[in-house]
This record gives structure tokens, C-alpha cells and sequence, in this order.
């Protein structure tokens, strides 16, 4: 469970002060995927990087599960993982390495990683390549790797930042595939995203993201009834009041 | 597990995988240094031995002046050559290394019994150069002077003794470990700089290149604390660069091992028991090159930029090593708390077989770390700075 209240951040450019996040309130429920949808700059990143203990807010605050990333940012780390936009690998590491590694800075057992990296190793289909140096790794590969890594300490919130960004058509697939199985354990799936198609083909609810603020909140069939619309895309585009970068 | 050494383990793992750092730091460098050494200790005395030992060849301007000179510095192993039209040019285009010039009057200032007049050309500015030649001149001029003065006294029913109101001996106290050259002052120096950068790679890998390849922001939303990851970096450079340290001192202690003795001054190898406090002095610099590099790493951009800082910090060590040579100063105590210098100046008691007492090794340790804790913590607070991972 995520809840996220009243939030504000604003960046200081060669002397110009931007609001990238104005006032942003949704909340997230466990065993349900939420979307947060966006053109690009709406401030989705910056959101996701405040509820992960990357940025601090300038006002309103985050709950994870109850806890306060302000006052207990290391509990909080470990209720969530977290795919963040910078997805780096390590390229003279194997996959495996690669996530062990943060198994280890998450303080868990080698037995326990061990046993965790089986089971998503299954999941994700990375039978091929767990065991090959990361360099040379395509697109896909290189996502799985990395969800691997955010997984692997078992979190029950799972924060995506654009996980099918430079994607191929059959990885996307297994990657729905996946979120819906995180959110069928009963697991908090959070993931941003400037695709309509995509938010529309796996969330539960939908956040509509521009100029930093809330413009919509509520699953599909909500938006449709509030904007008179029938087709969800029409629906975006009436929220958001262009169509400028939604369309991918 | 700490996440300090997990930290600090994977960085060591990624470092031995990328074989052009590991062929550079424990490879090149420990090979370089003695190479660079050892040549420079076999080519200096190689060429001292040649200079004193070889026909001396002289050019003398007015030799028909003094036949009875030439004569006998001929029979001391001198060859005397024809001289240059013009001898101050000569010996400043290091034509000739020295010139001997006789004056018109020689001969009949030598008759008459007033001290006869000789110059000595040469480059005082070239004591590498020239130094032991033209010593070896003024030496054989000082016996001939000696000797006929002495030839000319009891000429005159006088004792020479007479004209000897002091006899001046001489007896040097330096050990063999104490014997200084050129390689000597060198080692302290590289030792210290490959202590101070030796890491370099790994740091700005594990800081900056982390950054490039956009792997910093997953890692920062682990539960480990920044100083946890911090720390377990600088460790890891300092870690690396020690171990190239050390690679250094051994291939070092080889080489002279290797090498043929009488080419080589063996007071410059590193006697076993020294490479311990060895060690143990490039320590703080060690830390210190790591906790720098790591915070310059953490501040650069990119690679790029955190390469640009190097030539500034390969300058910082040879800063003391510049000093010593111009002022060859005698070691006070709040020298020991210079970074650099102190190192500089302990490496050399160490190696000259001088004993260090445990107040200089607490000053100089002391001062090195409280360095290094300062410099660490800076780098801890530059690693808390919001821009550092958020950077795309």
C-alpha cells in the first residue's frame, strides 16, 4: 500500500525555479496494478524517485505501508522494489552477481538469494543468461536483469519507473504477464508509463499525470463515465487537454 | 553481512574482471618503477665508474707552455687532445666537459718561482655531466702542485712539513644504506604517487563510471546506507592500490636481486624487514589517494572529467620530493605531520636504515588519518547531495 499526499518538488535551472511535482495525491492498494500515465516532463520520475527515499519532498509526504519515508528511509527501502529509469547493470558481472549483489545490501541469506533468484529466474523466463556476463545483453535481457534485482529481496511494492521502455513485442507480453502475476500474490504494483495502450491493457487504476499535477484518478471505467467519452483514449486526451506525447 | 564489505567485495570482483586495470596497476606499474630505477642506478654508476677509471681526455689550450705538465698528467692516464678555437663555447655546447687553459706567462712565472697560472673551463650548472671529471682534474692539478712545492722546499733545505701547519683527514660516517643518488630520491616519490593514484581506475569506476552507466540509482534505493557504500568503495581503492604497492616493492626488491651487482648500487634495495613500516607509511597516503579520488569521482560528471583532475593530484606528491632536492633539509618533527613530506622523509630514513622513533611514527600516522577522516567525511556529505544519483 502507497499513499502519497499533497506532494511538491521543484528544481532550481540556471536560475529558473521549475515545479516538476505540484501538489500530487493518489494512493496505491495492494493486489491491484496502478498506473501512473503521463506525457513525458509531467513529473512522473521525479514522483516515483520521492517514494523510494531518492529525493526529499518540499512538501506533503509518502506512506509505505504505514511508514514515513522522511523519519525510517532504510524500512521503507526494504518494503519496495524498484525499477528505477537508470536501470545500469554491472557489465563485468554475471546476471547472477548482478542480483545477488543487492540481495546481499538488502541483508538477506545467500540461501534465501539463492532460492529467490530460482523462482524469478522461472517467472521472467532468464534461464538463458543468468549465468552470462552482462555485457553484450539485449534490451529485454537487461529489463529482466534488473526487475530480477529489484525483486529479489521479496518486496511487497513493487515500483516500476517505464518497464517497457525499448522493449520488443513478445518481452513487453511476458512482462504483463509478470505484473499481473506480482499483482495476483497480492502485491503492490506501482509503474509509470507514457504509453496509453499499456496503462490501459494492465492497470486497475489509473492516474492521469501533466504540468506536475493530478488530473485524473479512478479505474477505467471511471474515467469514461467522468469525461462522457467512450473510448478511453478520448477520455486521456479530454483529462489531460492535448495530445501531446501520449502516443507512442 | 556488513554492507561495507559487501560493497567493498563486489567492487574488488568488478575491478579483477576488467583486465586492462589489473594489467596496468599490478602489471605496468610495478614493472615500470624498478625498471625505471634500476636503470637509472646501472647507468649512474656505470657512468661514474667510466669517468674515473677511463683515459681522461683533455683538451688544453697553451700546452707547449707547460711540457713538463702535460708530460706528467700524461703519465696519471690524462690524453691530451688538440683544444677548441674557443673553449667557453665548446664546453657550454657540451663539446668537451672541460678545458684546460695554461697561461702565456706559465713558463716564466714557473721560473721565476711565482705561483703560474692555469684555468679550468667548465660547466658548473652540469654536475651530473661534468662533475666527476672535472673533480678528477682539480684532484690530479692539486698533486702536481703539491708535489713540486714540496720537491721545492727541500730544494731550499726546508722541511715541507713546514708548510703543512694542518693535516686535514677525513672519515665519512655514512653507511652504505645511507649512500644518496638520484634513484634514492626518486623512489620515495613514486612510491607515494603510485600510493596516492594507484586506485584511480577503480574509483573513478566504482563512483563516477556508476553514474555513466546509470547503475548508482538502483543502488542508492537499497536499505544500505550511503556511508556504507561510501566506505566500502574507498576501501576497495585503497584496497587495489595497496596491493599494487606491494606488487611494486617486491618486483623492486627482484629486479636488484636480478641484476648484476657491480652494475648496479645495491644500497638502494629494500632489505625485507623494511618492507613492513614500508607499507605501513604509504598507508595514510593510500587511504588518503582513495577518499580523494572517491570524492573527486562523486563530484565529476563523467569519466572524462574526473581523468582531467589527474595531472593535479599526480602533481600533489611531487611537491615535498621538489622541495627536498632544492633544500636538502635535515628531518624536524613537524615535518613528519606534512602529508607527503612526512611519507617522503620517513621512506627515506627507512630505506637509509635509519631508526624511527614511535613519537614520529604516532605524529606522522596520526596527522595521515585525521587527514583521511576529513577528507572522508567531505566525500560522505558530496555522496548525500540529491544531483548525485538523480541524474537523468
Amino acid at each position: 500500500m502507497i499513499e502519497v499526499q499533497g506532494l511538491q518538488k521543484s528544481f532550481a535551472v540556471r536560475g529558473a525555479v521549475i515545479r516538476a511535482v505540484d501538489d500530487v495525491s493518489f494512493a496505491a492498494r495492494d493486489g491491484e496494478i496502478t498506473g501512473l500515465l503521463g506525457p513525458n516532463g509531467a513529473g512522473k520520475t521525479t514522483t516515483l524517485r520521492m517514494l523510494y527515499t531518492l529525493m526529499q519532498p518540499d512538501a506533503g509526504r509518502v506512506l509505505v505501508d504505514g511508514v514515513d519515508p522522511a523519519t525510517q528511509p532504510g524500512d521503507v527501502r526494504r518494503r519496495l522494489g524498484v525499477l528505477p529509469d537508470a536501470r545500469g547493470l554491472y557489465k563485468r558481472l554475471t546476471a547472477r552477481e548482478n542480483v545477488v549483489y543487492f540481495g546481499h545490501l538488502h541483508g538477506i541469506a545467500g540461501a534465501e538469494i539463492a532460492a529467490r533468484i530460482d523462482r524469478l529466474v522461472a517467472a521472467l523466463g532468464m534461464q538463458d543468461f543468468i549465468d552470462r556476463r552482462v555485457e553484450g545483453f539485449s534490451q529485454g535481457q537487461r529489463t529482466k536483469t534488473a526487475i530480477a534485482r529489484a525483486l529479489v529481496h521479496d518486496p511487497r511494492n513493487v515500483l516500476l519507473d517505464e518497464p517497457t521502455n525499448g522493449l520488443d513485442v513478445m518481452t513487453t507480453r511476458s512482462l504483463r504477464h509478470f505484473l499481473q502475476e506480482l499483482r495476483a500474490e497480492g502485491r503492490c504494483v506501482l509503474f509509470s508509463s507514457h504509453v496509453m495502450q499499456e496503462v490501459a491493457a494492465l492497470c486497475d487504476r489509473i492516474v492521469v499525470i501533466a504540468h506536475g499535477r493530478v488530473m485524473a484518478d479512478g479505474t477505467p471505467d471511471e474515467l469514461r463515465a467522468r469525461t462522457g467519452r467512450a473510448n478511453l483514449e478520448d477520455a486521456f486526451v479530454q483529462v489531460i487537454g492535448s495530445e501531446e506525447g501520449l502516443f507512442s | 553481512m556488513s554492507a561495507w564489505w559487501v560493497v567493498l567485495r563486489k567492487e574488488l570482483l568488478d575491478a579483477v574482471r576488467d583486465r586492462r586495470m589489473v594489467v596496468v596497476a599490478l602489471v605496468v606499474m610495478p614493472l615500470a618503477v624498478p625498471l625505471i630505477l634500476a636503470g637509472m642506478s646501472a647507468l649512474g654508476t656505470q657512468r661514474q665508474v667510466e669517468k674515473l677509471e677511463s683515459t681522461l681526455e683533455l683538451p688544453v689550450i697553451g700546452a707547449e707552455h707547460a711540457p713538463n705538465l702535460v708530460a706528467w698528467l700524461g703519465t696519471h692516464d690524462v690524453r691530451v687532445v688538440a683544444a677548441p678555437e674557443d673553449a667557453d663555447r665548446a664546453v657550454l655546447r657540451q663539446e668537451h666537459d672541460v678545458v684546460l687553459r695554461i697561461d702565456g706567462n706559465f713558463a716564466g712565472d714557473w721560473r721565476a718561482g711565482r705561483p703560474a697560472r692555469l684555468e679550468i673551463v667548465f660547466d658548473s650548472s652540469r654536475p651530473l655531466q661534468s662533475g666527476a671529471t672535472v673533480a678528477r682534474l682539480r684532484g690530479l692539478l692539486a698533486g702536481y702542485d703539491q708535489q713540486v712545492g714540496t720537491l721545492r722546499l727541500v730544494a731550499r733545505g726546508i722541511h715541507p712539513a713546514v708548510a703543512q701547519p694542518l693535516q686535514v683527514g677525513e672519515r665519512d660516517v655514512a653507511t652504505p644504506g645511507m649512500r644518496f643518488d638520484l634513484a634514492q630520491q626518486m623512489l620515495p616519490y613514486l612510491l607515494l604517487l603510485l600510493a596516492f593514484v594507484g586506485g584511480m581506475q577503480l574509483a573513478i569506476d566504482a563512483t563516477a563510471g556508476e553514474r555513466e552507466r546509470q547503475s548508482l540509482e538502483p543502488l542508492l534505493a537499497t536499505p544500505a546506507s550511503r556511508e556504507a557504500i561510501i566506505g566500502g568503495k574507498i576501501l576497495a581503492t585503497a584496497a587495489f592500490a595497496m596491493l599494487s604497492v606491494l606488487v611494486t616493492l617486491l618486483m623492486y626488491r627482484a629486479a636488484f636481486a636480478l641484476l648484476p651487482a657491480d652494475r648496479i648500487d645495491t644500497s638502494l634495495a629494500v632489505p625485507v624487514d623494511a618492507l613492513a613500516r614500508l607499507l605501513l607509511v604509504v598507508l595514510p597516503v593510500v587511504l588518503l589517494g582513495a577518499t580523494v579520488l572517491t570524492a573527486l569521482a562523486a563530484f565529476a560528471r563523467s569519466h572524462r572529467e574526473a581523468q582531467g583532475y589527474l595531472p593535479l593530484l599526480i602533481f600533489l606528491p611531487m611537491l615535498p620530493t621538489l622541495y627536498l632536492m632544492v633544500a636538502p633539509v635535515k628531518t624536524q618533527a613537524w615535518m613528519l605531520a606534512v602529508p607527503f613530506l612526512g611519507q617522503n622523509q620517513l621512506i627515506l630514513r627507512i630505506l637509509r636504515g635509519e631508526p624511527v622513533t614511535a613519537l614520529e611514527w604516532a605524529i606522522n600516522l596520526g596527522t595521515g588519518l585525521v587527514l583521511v577522516a576529513m577528507v572522508w567525511w567531505l566525500a560522505a556529505r558530496l555522496y548525500h547531495r540529491e544531483q548525485l544519483a538523480a541524474s537523468g
